[in-house]
């Protein structure tokens, strides 16, 4: 706003003011939304790994390593941070994965090119999200007992359909679309930050971004000013749906195969990330850039853990602890700040 | 005649909350609504704002009947209400608080425009300088004052030139200075030819900017009187004893 009443920057420089000060105060936001200490965290953690394995810093280990590894959890978060910050929670997204992937591999197996088979899943997908937000919605059942229930049923169902084994996907086309790459990185990363890059740009600039902020800050007010609150809560959990489906294709490209037991107990680690990108339960506050990087946090230490050859059970344990840190250093925070 | 209502009556379940209210507001002008907690005052502002239906009774917008059967109904006919929490989203700045559920786009496609970011904020830039405050309008309602808020509530409905403004206790969460300058602000909006129903406690804050009062007892309106040309004392006399029940006579 005051860009060229700033002594000193006038002439040619002031688009470069302008553009710096643009910037600052993005970063500023971005690290009130997203919170310092998950960046401190992140900026130590990668020291600590560079300095003791000499095979964490390495292109390989960045793309693969790093950036495969996070893609399931990944996808399941971008849906899962626009359901918490839109005021709901979505605890069925693994369950919903594993039915994705067992459609897309019926489908598929069934004689439909994979685009076809793809699709299937993420309709199925919507479905079951547009379902949760239904009840939550209109039936006005907590988001927690309605995902917990659908977390249940749809799991339920996946093993059913199943019988309980593991489909064989023939498809190469489709195993290839997995297991390939592209500009050096793996193609389902590419998934990942395309994801990502999506509705980041949707986010600022639709009411859908708009509505998810309100409808999760004060959804009576959004009520009251004329917002459809419970048709946004389908799109909100939709999507979130669709993403676990989408989740659940990647699985399976990875694997080559579809089972009933695909991302069992993975919702703990997506809303892990979540929370850890600086999202709130309360909803209306959080960022889809913090999840990513609440993300890039906890795949970093997994891996790192893995590289140093530590038991993997000290995963768990860093990970819980540093989401209890994490939070606890940003509620800290938070509160000095709002003292003065 | 902007607003009329008349014999609105209202039961939540076997409790009878309006027994036929009936009043009418002209433009430019404000009408006092007092009563007792429970006597209906804020049942009389939700059904004009379309929060609830009356059970019956008729209401009329510049002597067309008008239905409201949800809130933005009452919006698109001119009625802007001003709750007594505010209704803001706490996480969102001041200009999108503004705008909410009313976004200013860009292009025309019902789906696929973007968010109009800088007109919203010149916007709400300008309706809340022409309530006499200077605010960024791209701070969170959260960091902002009772006082600044309130001027959100109210720019957030002045932005939609309202025929009528429903004032629920807005001046419940304010200090006295700044109970002043909304005082001021209605008497502006009055200027601007914007009727007013102002419920509140304070007896003051009625006498000083209403033009009619009605007191309202045990879901009708006991007693209407205009305030030009009678004493504060007699005023808040009155006022006390219809409130209680105990009328002019006792």
């Amino acid at each position: 706003m005051n860009a060229d009443s700033a002594p000193g920057t006038g002439g040619i420089y002031a688009p470069l003011a302008a553009a710096g000060q643009a910037l600052t105060r993005w970063g500023k936001r971005t690290v009130h939304d997203v919170g310092a200490g998950l960046l401190i965290a992140l900026v130590i953690e990668i020291a600590v790994f560079w300095i003791l394995s000499p095979n964490f810093f390495t292109f390989s280990n960045w793309t693969v390593g790093i950036g495969r590894g996070m893609v399931v959890i990944g996808l399941m978060a971008i849906g899962e941070t626009i359901v918490i910050i839109s005021g709901g929670f979505d605890l069925s997204v693994g369950s919903v994965s594993a039915a994705g992937a067992i459609t897309a591999a019926a489908l598929s197996n069934s004689g439909v090119p994979f685009p076809v088979a793809i699709l299937g899943a993420l309709a199925l997908g919507l479905a079951i999200g547009t379902f949760n937000g239904a009840v939550t919605g209109y039936g006005r059942i907590n988001p927690l007992i309605t995902t917990l229930g659908t977390l249940s049923i749809v799991r339920g169902f996946a093993h059913l359909l199943t019988g309980g084994r593991e489909q064989i996907i023939d498809d190469r086309s489709y195993l290839n679309m997995g297991t390939g790459t592209t500009l050096g990185l793996p193609n389902i990363v590419w998934i990942l930050l395309a994801c990502f890059a999506v509705l980041g740009f949707i986010i600022p600039r639709y009411r859908f971004g708009r509505y998810m902020y309100a409808i999760g800050s004060n959804d009576r007010a959004s009520r009251l000013a004329g917002v459809r609150v419970n048709r946004w809560r389908l799109v909100f959990f939709g999507v979130s749906g669709m993403m676990a489906g989408l989740a659940g294709v990647v699985t399976s490209f990875r694997l080559g195969t579809a089972a009933g037991n695909f991302n069992f107990g993975s919702e703990l680690a997506v809303i892990t990330a979540v929370i850890l990108g600086g999202a709130s339960l309360q909803g209306g506050r959080g960022r889809l850039l913090g999840t990513f990087l609440g993300l890039v946090f906890i795949q970093i230490l997994r891996n790192g853990l893995v590289l140093l050859s530590i038991r993997s059970f000290w995963q768990q344990i860093a990970i819980g602890s540093s989401l209890i840190a994490a939070v606890l250093y940003d509620e800290w925070r938070r509160t000095k700040l709002s003292r003065g | 005649m902007i607003l009329e209502i008349e014999g609105i009556e209202k039961s939540f379940g076997p409790v009878e909350v309006l027994k036929g209210v009936s009043l009418s507001v002209d433009a430019a002008q404000c009408y006092g609504l007092v009563g007792d907690n429970g006597a209906g005052k804020s049942t009389v502002l939700k059904i004009l704002s379309g929060v609830h239906a009356p059970d019956s009774g008729e209401i009329r917008l510049e002597d067309r009947p008008v239905k409201f059967q949800r809130e933005i109904d009452a919006r698109l006919a001119g009625v802007e209400m001003i709750f007594q929490d505010l209704a803001l989203c706490e996480d969102l700045d001041a200009a999108a608080n503004i705008f909410l559920g009313r976004e200013r786009r860009r292009g025309r496609s019902r789906w696929f425009s973007f968010l109009d970011h800088a007109r919203m904020h010149k916007e709400a830039e300008e309706v809340l300088e022409s309530l006499g405050s200077v605010m960024p309008t791209d701070r969170q309602v959260q960091t902002l004052s009772g006082g600044e808020r309130q001027l959100v509530a109210v720019a957030r409905a002045l932005e939609f030139q309202p025929k009528l403004l429903l004032m629920d206790e807005p001046t419940a969460a304010l200090s006295v200075d700044k109970v002043a300058v909304l005082m001021d602000l209605i008497e502006r909006l009055k200027e601007r030819g914007v009727a007013v129903i102002l419920v509140s406690h304070r007896f003051t804050d009625l006498i000083q900017v209403c033009d009619n009062i009605g007191v309202l007892l045990h879901g009708q309106i006991v007693d209407e009187f205009p305030v030009a040309g009678q004493s504060v004392d007699d005023l808040t006399t009155r006022m006390v004893r219809q409130m209680s029940g105990i009328g002019m006579d006792g």
